[in-house]
């Protein structure tokens, strides 16, 4: 009699906790670089995902519950968004754990989840292993560095087709992973790398490397950088006059609006791989930025729409997970087949990565000061400028 | 051949130009150490408050940066001598545990500094985009034959030019004036100035003024070439430092040679070995300067009777 009385209590108990997990409204904490020298990402992210926050609460939440977004500070450092993840697992509970900017701090992230056993969604970071330690618990849905120049190399292959180049990049995990990609496609290609520097970041002074850049008289020269040193770069190699077929910046500080609005009329012709971009034929690409310059001004970045898609990823997984648990989500996510503003989502497992999205990359140039979309030539919004003028020859 | 030659001419240009600004950087931490016998680790954050004046004078009234260089100047006067007044004089009266708690003041006011800045100016990236920003002066526009093409930044060259302007300034005001010598006495002997009369106490605060003024000269100077964000500090803060320590503590002749040495050193490094060695050889120059020449360039000086 006893013995059943304990067992009635039991299911009672599980019963009741069951309810409370389920009952609890979808709450998450995002970390992110709010402070540091990260933060203008940070700060892009945080405002794309409360936008599809508060698009997905009016039209009535996820299961009929509101989301309600948290953001907590990591300031660019690993070790910080490590212990965030940590009281978020451990101490919220929270089933799932997505955000976090830099590669350093989603790596630091992705190994803690795998740990814990709680499914981690990588938003933006992009160095190659994050997804290639075979980690069960860890999805990217943006592409991985590697990819990240897919469409550039056959831009360069197809229109450019220079034999030799020099690559500038930043000495981060971001930077030298794009780097080495980039050597690799090289070495495809049969173009020669001359040059292969790295510098540290916020710099001020590049004329020294650029002189020898110049010095080596590269085809193509390729940099890695974020915007602030990316716009130092372009205005520096314009002051030298440092003439390559082209300039090629791999994303992250070429692809924003403030990247021209620093270095001006130094960055014209400039050409950057992007995995996103505002003219995009994505289905709420248009709108979703519009939507952000209104509110914030300016147009967001890719990393804005990775961040704002994000979110609807999280709401799809967890409409479609059997509970919130955990594993059930990471089922979920496993079985993710949708397509976003940022563009089709779908975690394969091939080529050395497990659970990783692989998408087209774009490459944009700057003409007449504006970012437009020149390749694969079916979604251009305009011809590409090739061969460009020499720098004694512009105005 | 002309290639190489281009290529290190370029380069010691270059370090010439980064050296001068690093030096105006310098001499500012180094006049406080010498009166104050502490090191200022505000003083980056102090650049970067003069920096935000200089942008925000830029975008809400397009006053140009390099006329900003006289409102930065003064204003940061006022708070330097704010700062020194009712922050570091009244720790420097308490008796602690740590002798030099004046110095661990000064990490504080930067913190706050850069906090401050993150909270009401965001952590954004903001620059001035001069409409000069990329024109620079060619060799081969001056002399059409040319063998080698060398390139000289407008704006690095004005904001080099004004650099020196104001240490010769500087050197006047300290050589000529009386207060300027009253600061040198302070700096040299505390008790012996105290009894010739030098109002000491004045001094120090004068001095403090002078320090951040001088490093809010080279906030606006180095916007136009640079840009700004609040976490800014540390990395201007450490070369100031290196400065310092290189020119031997005190001594500002000591601190324009440090300078140059190493933004010289900086661009060698840069262009000959790898620009991501550069932070070593910051070190290693400070860590060499500690070890083989503990007074500095000022030691050397010195010894030939050239400074002062």
């Amino acid at each position: 009699m006893k013995r059943q009385w304990t067992f009635v209590l039991v299911v009672c108990l599980t019963v009741f906790i069951a309810g409370t997990v389920l009952a609890q409204e979808p709450r998450f904490s995002i970390p992110l670089p709010l402070t540091g020298s990260n933060a203008a990402f940070g700060e892009i992210e945080k405002n794309s995902y409360l936008i599809a926050m508060e698009e997905i609460n009016a039209k009535g939440g996820i299961k009929g519950k509101k989301v309600v977004l948290e953001f907590e500070d990591s300031q660019g450092k690993p070790d910080v968004s490590r212990s965030i993840a940590e009281k978020l697992i451990d101490v919220k509970k929270q089933p799932v754990i997505f955000g976090e900017y830099s590669s350093a701090c989603s790596k630091a992230m992705a190994a803690l989840a795998e740990e814990r056993k709680t499914p981690y969604l990588v938003v933006t970071g992009a160095t190659d292993d994050i997804t290639q330690q075979n980690y069960k618990y860890v999805f990217r849905m943006n592409p991985s560095n590697a990819y990240y120049a897919s469409g550039m190399m056959s831009f360069l292959k197809e229109v450019v087709k220079p034999t030799s180049m020099a690559i500038l990049y930043e000495s981060s995990d971001f930077g030298t992973s794009g780097a080495d990609e980039m050597v690799k496609q090289c070495d495809k290609l049969g173009i020669k790398v001359l040059i292969k520097e790295k510098y540290e970041k916020g710099a001020v002074d590049f004329k020294p490397i650029l002189s020898k850049v110049k010095s080596a008289r590269p085809d193509a020269i390729y940099m890695v950088s974020y915007v602030m040193d990316a716009s130092l770069l372009m205005k520096q190699i314009k002051e030298l006059r440092i003439d390559a077929k082209i300039f090629a910046g791999g994303a992250a500080g070429f692809a924003i609006p403030e990247f021209i609005q620093n270095a001006k009329d130094a960055a014209e012709y400039v050409i950057t791989a992007t995995l996103w971009s505002i003219q995009v034929a994505y289905p709420g690409a248009r709108e979703f930025a519009e939507k952000y310059k209104s509110m914030h001004k300016n147009y967001p970045s890719y990393h804005g729409a990775e961040a704002y898609s994000a979110l609807y990823v999280i709401k799809d997984v967890l409409e479609r997970a059997k509970a919130w648990t955990p594993d059930e989500i990471r089922v979920a996510l496993k079985a993710t087949n949708m397509m976003t503003a940022f563009g089709p989502i779908k975690f394969d497992d091939k080529e050395g990565y497990t659970n990783q999205n692989f998408m087209d990359t774009l490459v944009m140039q700057v003409i007449n000061g504006q970012h437009e979309t020149i390749w694969p030539e079916k979604y251009a919004s305009k011809k590409y400028v090739y061969p460009m003028p020499s720098w004694r020859d512009r105005k | 051949m002309a290639v190489q030659i281009e290529l290190f001419l370029q380069t010691l240009i270059a370090g010439i130009l980064l050296g001068g600004l690093y030096a105006l950087i310098g001499i500012g931490m180094t006049l406080i150490m010498g009166v104050m016998k502490i090191i200022n680790l505000a003083h980056g954050e102090l650049m970067m408050v003069a920096m935000y004046i200089a942008y925000w004078l830029f975008s809400l009234f397009h006053v140009d940066p390099y006329l900003s260089v006289f409102i930065a100047m003064p204003l940061l006067f006022f708070l330097g001598i704010g700062l020194q007044k009712y922050l570091i004089n009244p720790v420097l009266k308490v008796d602690s545990i740590l002798p030099e708690n004046q110095v661990i003041l000064t990490v504080g006011i930067g913190m706050v500094l850069a906090n401050l800045a993150t909270i009401f100016f965001t952590s954004n990236y903001r620059s001035t985009p001069v409409d000069y920003a990329t024109k620079a002066f060619y060799l081969t526009d001056f002399w059409k034959g040319a063998p080698i093409e060398l390139s000289l930044s407008w704006a690095w060259t004005f904001s080099f030019l004004i650099a020196v302007m104001i240490t010769v300034m500087l050197w006047f005001f300290l050589t000529r004036t009386d207060t300027g010598k009253s600061i040198r006495a302070t700096a040299q002997d505390l008790d012996a100035a105290l009894l010739m009369g030098v109002n000491v106490g004045r001094m120090r605060v004068a001095t403090f003024g002078i320090g951040c003024a001088l490093v809010g000269a080279a906030g606006c100077l180095f916007i136009p070439i640079y840009y700004l964000f609040p976490a800014l500090g540390g990395q201007f803060t450490l070369i100031a430092f290196v400065i310092t320590i290189l020119g031997g503590l005190g001594s500002t002749v000591g601190a324009i040679i440090g300078g140059i040495i190493l933004g010289i050193f900086e661009s060698m490094t840069a262009t000959y070995i790898g620009m991501g060695w550069a932070p070593v050889g910051r070190f290693l120059i400070f860590v060499a300067a500690l070890i083989f020449l503990p007074g500095g360039v000022a030691s050397l000086l010195r010894q030939k009777k050239f400074g002062k």
